[in-house]
């Protein structure tokens, strides 16, 4: 089990942010959830501890696009921090609704959207062929031997 | 030059007079003095041996020099405190009794002693009659020494024609010494010249600047040299000899700058000096105040550059004919005796940062670009234009930090963006008013006199100051304005601006050629790549190579107040050393015995100054003594003994091995101290009074790569529980890096000692800094943890089987000569 975000992530990139907001300002998500950004997400961890951002739901936001840290002067890892975030949230079962929906969705049918029948449709009319099959003991194996089962459960 | 080896040959018995020091209660409450005096005088060649209270007092002083005089003394050994303090006093006291100070020796028994023994009187009394027998063994063998006296050639050379190096070549000038100014650009004037206006005073930069420029140019103590780069540099402190060549310019000095000769050439080229915002032509004048007022021809852009007359519009044109297409590059040798090294920067080139659309919106320029647009002899007559078309913009972002404080570019702060754009902003405020101006920032470095001023001055103005710089900026392609996005941090809030231009405020870097320069002149380069002050506190100008001074931008990002004041400091520096005439190198340099020496080259590797040269025809090493630092490390790399350092020869150094060890050894550590760090740190741990434990026995060397590994191995073949080699920490070397010989001679002699089975923990490596008192204290400890540990068995199975590798070296314990 992590105990702490620091056995995935070293604190000691954070102390070279010095807040330029340029991952901000490059984040869609943030373009789209104004409550959210990775620069302040950075911060409260740097300054409240990461109990801070663990409890906290907005950080799920983030999309893993690594646009922030393509763009961060100092190169720190962003995405690895919230990579590490997650992964911590989700063990302790922290994990919001839509997120557990989504990979509730993954667990039983493979996939990530709903498969109705309108998608079908649509799938028709653009001329797409029939979706195969998913082997679903596959990625529910996949889904144990990484941990993500467990902390789904957990929560 | 070469210092005689004539002085050992007449050799007088030794005739020794020690003086044992109480120094009141310092020394004197912990050792017994009387005792160690009397220890000194039992030992051979010792003439007379005295303790009193205070040696260095005038009476101390006073007593030396009548012994010297009635006793004829040839040797003087005072035990008292460290010779970093007092070792120039007493050496003084000799020389007026008409001792060769070289034939003084010290023995540290206060802050080696005393002082960090002060509970353990005994053993402090035992180490210090072993410092007291190590100081008497190494005086038997010192030489007298005549210091050197170079002469040093009252001309100097300044490498770089911008502000500083004009500011350092008038100094120099004025002061009455011939200086050679040389430019590799056509003109002097540097990047002061395409500035539009300076911070925090807003003057017009060129009206500044022009008269120096003029003032360069004209004053008969300066030889200006345009057009010219170093090719080669040879020679030492007040001695050097440079190679430059001097290019071809095409147009003679009779041009009047007319300009006849422009008005005909068919060839075009971007101008460097706008920033390439605007054309030239192949026969030019880079700017209007150029100095010299000279035309030349860029040959590579000129139709005659096969040298075939294809073209001869401008040789038509000139009525003076100063035109002359077959002019040739010519080789000067200039005899120098100092050098200033004012070779500037470079300015960012944010290409790679693709986010902000440099080169790819015509709109996005630099803070470079924008000096040139602003001024009023720039492209655009002084008026601000968006480059896509040519309109005057009613919104201008500034984006700080672009090439500074990121791993992404460099990793400095430059220094100057700030406050430049805070003097841009207020230029296009003056003139106009209307402008909305943005500038986002991540810190507003506002340091400097008068710099605040200046930026509560613009934000009264009404310039915006937005903390957060932008994610990345976007293009709208049918009217080529700017959207800036990204997050306003003190707002927590997103932000997207629309601007007209945007403007990006880049930093500065090393020339792209600084390293040309790094290697013709030995210089160290910081990891940024800036030149290496010798010291980064007293001795800001100074290079670790003497002679040699920076100034400017050189050294590091700086704006032109601080380039100009340390272009004076340099020339100042430069100025002590050609007044005086002379250098005074003590006599501690290598001297090579070209009998022994086999050619092999190896003490031309490790010379961290480059000062070894092999003969062309025969091999043998070379020294110049008068840019030898004296840091031994040739002469402990050398297989063959063929180099002696002077003063710190070989036999001097086993003798002290040998004095350690002549009793007890396997009570004790010999310990090897670089004289600027580890031994300043063990100096600086008894002024702490820091207290540990007594076996330690130190040996001082002017730098840790003296130590030849035969020194260690000959001291645990004596039987020495533990040996300890200290220098500097890495990078902090006082001889450049003579320190990573250390580490590679140290690392030998672990894996000799692994593959004989030996404890190779009794050889210990430690970096000690001046400052770091405590840790040698604490390395003194775990020493005597070391020494507690060692076994008989193991002393002497060392003292058997770690022999040395070559015959005849090692057990040299007899001076060789």
């Amino acid at each position: 089990m992590l105990k702490s975000i620091w056995e995935l992530f070293n604190k000691e990139d954070l102390f070279e942010c010095y807040q330029c907001a340029r991952c901000t300002g490059s984040c869609p998500a943030a373009m789209v959830m104004k409550c959210y950004g990775p620069r302040e997400t950075l911060l409260r961890c740097l300054n409240l501890g990461q109990e801070a951002v663990i409890n906290d739901e907005r950080v799920w936001y983030c999309t893993t696009c690594h646009v922030c840290e393509d763009r961060c002067p100092q190169e720190i890892n962003i995405s690895e921090l919230l990579t590490a975030i997650f992964n911590l949230a989700a063990q302790r079962g922290n994990l919001p609704e839509k997120i557990k929906f989504g990979v509730d969705l993954i667990a039983k049918t493979g996939r990530s959207l709903i498969v109705n029948e309108k998608v079908l449709k649509d799938r028709q009319k653009l001329s797409l062929p029939p979706l195969d099959p998913l082997n679903i003991d596959e990625i529910e194996g996949i889904l144990k031997k990484t941990g993500l089962n467990d902390a789904i459960e957990l929560s | 030059m070469t210092p005689k080896k004539v002085q050992r040959k007449e050799k007088e018995e030794p005739r020794i007079g020690v003086y044992v020091c109480h120094c009141g209660l310092n020394i004197g409450g912990v050792v017994d003095c009387a005792r160690v005096a009397e220890f000194a005088a039992g030992l051979p060649g010792v003439i007379l041996s005295k303790d009193n209270l205070y040696t260095c007092s005038e009476p101390g002083q006073e007593l030396i020099k009548a012994d010297i005089k009635e006793h004829r003394l040839n040797r003087v050994v005072v035990a008292s405190c460290t010779p970093r303090l007092h070792e120039p006093t007493f050496r003084a006291a000799c020389e007026d009794a008409g001792l060769n100070p070289y034939l003084f020796e010290m023995a540290n028994i206060r802050e080696h002693c005393s002082w960090v023994h002060l509970h353990d009187k005994e053993a402090a009394t035992e180490k210090a009659k072993d410092l007291v027998r190590m100081a008497v063994a190494r005086s038997k063998l010192l030489a007298a020494q005549e210091p050197l006296e170079v002469p040093v050639t009252r001309k100097a050379l300044v490498i770089g024609g911008g502000v500083a190096g004009i500011q350092a070549a008038l100094d120099l000038a004025d002061s009455g010494y011939k200086v050679y100014l040389i430019e590799k650009d056509p003109s002097i004037g540097g990047r002061m010249a395409q500035i539009d206006k300076t911070f925090p005073t807003m003057d017009c930069s060129i009206c500044i600047l022009a008269p120096k420029m003029s003032e360069a140019g004209r004053h008969p103590n300066i030889e200006l040299l345009t057009l010219s780069e170093i090719e080669g540099v040879e020679g030492y402190v007040g001695n050097f000899t440079v190679q430059v060549r001097k290019k071809a310019r095409f147009v003679t000095d009779s041009c009047t700058a007319c300009g006849d000769c422009v008005k005909v050439c068919p060839q075009v080229a971007p101008d460097e000096f706008n920033a390439g915002l605007s054309m030239r032509r192949a026969i030019y004048m880079s700017f209007a105040q150029a100095v010299p007022s000279t035309y030349q021809i860029d040959m590579d852009l000129c139709l005659n550059k096969h040298g075939i007359i294809a073209c001869d519009k401008c040789f038509q044109a000139c009525q003076r004919q100063c035109v002359d297409y077959s002019q040739q590059d010519q080789i000067l040798t200039l005899d120098v005796g100092t050098i200033i090294v004012a070779t500037g920067v470079d300015v960012y080139d944010p290409t790679p940062l693709t986010e902000f659309g440099y080169r790819k919106f015509p709109n996005v320029i630099t803070s470079l670009e924008f000096e040139r647009l602003i001024n009023a002899g720039g492209p655009s007559g002084g008026n601000l234009i968006r480059p896509s078309d040519q309109k005057i913009p009613k919104t201008v972002a500034f984006l700080q930090c672009i090439g500074s404080r990121s791993k992404r570019s460099n990793i400095y702060c430059s220094n100057i963006c700030c406050m430049n754009t805070i003097k841009d902003a207020l230029l296009i405020k003056e003139h106009w008013p209307e402008t909305k101006i943005l500038v986002f920032y991540i810190d507003i470095r506002a340091f400097g006199k008068g710099f605040e001023d200046l930026f509560q001055r613009a934000r009264r103005e009404g310039v915006s100051f937005i903390r957060g710089v932008p994610g990345e900026i976007i293009e709208d392609p049918e009217t080529n304005s700017l959207t800036l996005i990204g997050e306003d941090t003190l707002l927590s809030q997103l932000y997207r601006y629309e601007v007209d231009m945007a403007i990006l405020s880049v930093g500065i870097e090393p020339r792209k050629d600084s390293p040309v320069i790094q290697r013709l002149l030995n210089l160290s380069c910081a990891a940024d790549g800036f030149f290496l002050e010798a010291h980064p506190k007293l001795r800001p100008v100074d290079t670790p190579t003497g002679g040699i001074f920076l100034a400017g931008c050189a050294e590091g990002p700086k704006d032109i107040k601080d380039s100009v004041t340390q272009a004076s400091a340099a020339a100042s520096r430069a100025n002590i050393l050609m007044a005086q005439g002379k250098v005074i190198v003590e006599a501690i340099t290598a001297v090579v015995d070209e009998t022994l020496c086999q050619g092999c080259g190896m003490c031309v590797k490790v010379c961290p100054y480059s000062t070894i040269r092999e003969d062309p025809e025969t091999k043998i090493a070379q020294v110049t003594q008068a840019s030898c630092a004296g840091c031994g490390t040739c002469v402990a790399e050398c297989p063959f003994s063929a180099i002696t350092q002077r003063h710190f020869t070989d036999a001097q150094i086993f003798a002290q091995i040998d004095a350690i060890t002549e009793e007890a050894p396997e009570t004790k550590a010999v310990a090897f101290c670089c004289n600027w760090c580890s031994y300043a740190g063990a100096d600086f741990a008894g002024v702490s009074r820091m207290q540990y434990p007594t076996p330690i026995r130190i040996i001082r060397t002017m730098c840790s790569g003296r130590i030849s590994t035969e020194f260690i191995e000959y001291a645990f073949r004596r039987g020495a529980a533990a040996v300890l080699v200290s220098g500097c920490h890495i990078g902090d070397c006082h001889y450049i890096n003579a320190n990573h010989q250390t580490e590679k001679r140290v690392n030998r002699v672990w894996k000799k000692m692994e593959r004989l089975g030996l404890d190779k923990n009794r050889l210990q490596l430690a970096w000690i800094s001046a400052a770091e008192g405590n840790l040698f204290a604490r390395k003194m400890k775990e020493i005597d943890e070391i020494i507690q540990g060692v076994t008989p068995e193991e002393i002497e199975k060392t003292k058997q089987i770690l022999v040395p590798k070559k015959k005849g070296k090692g057990e040299g314990t007899e001076p060789k000569e």
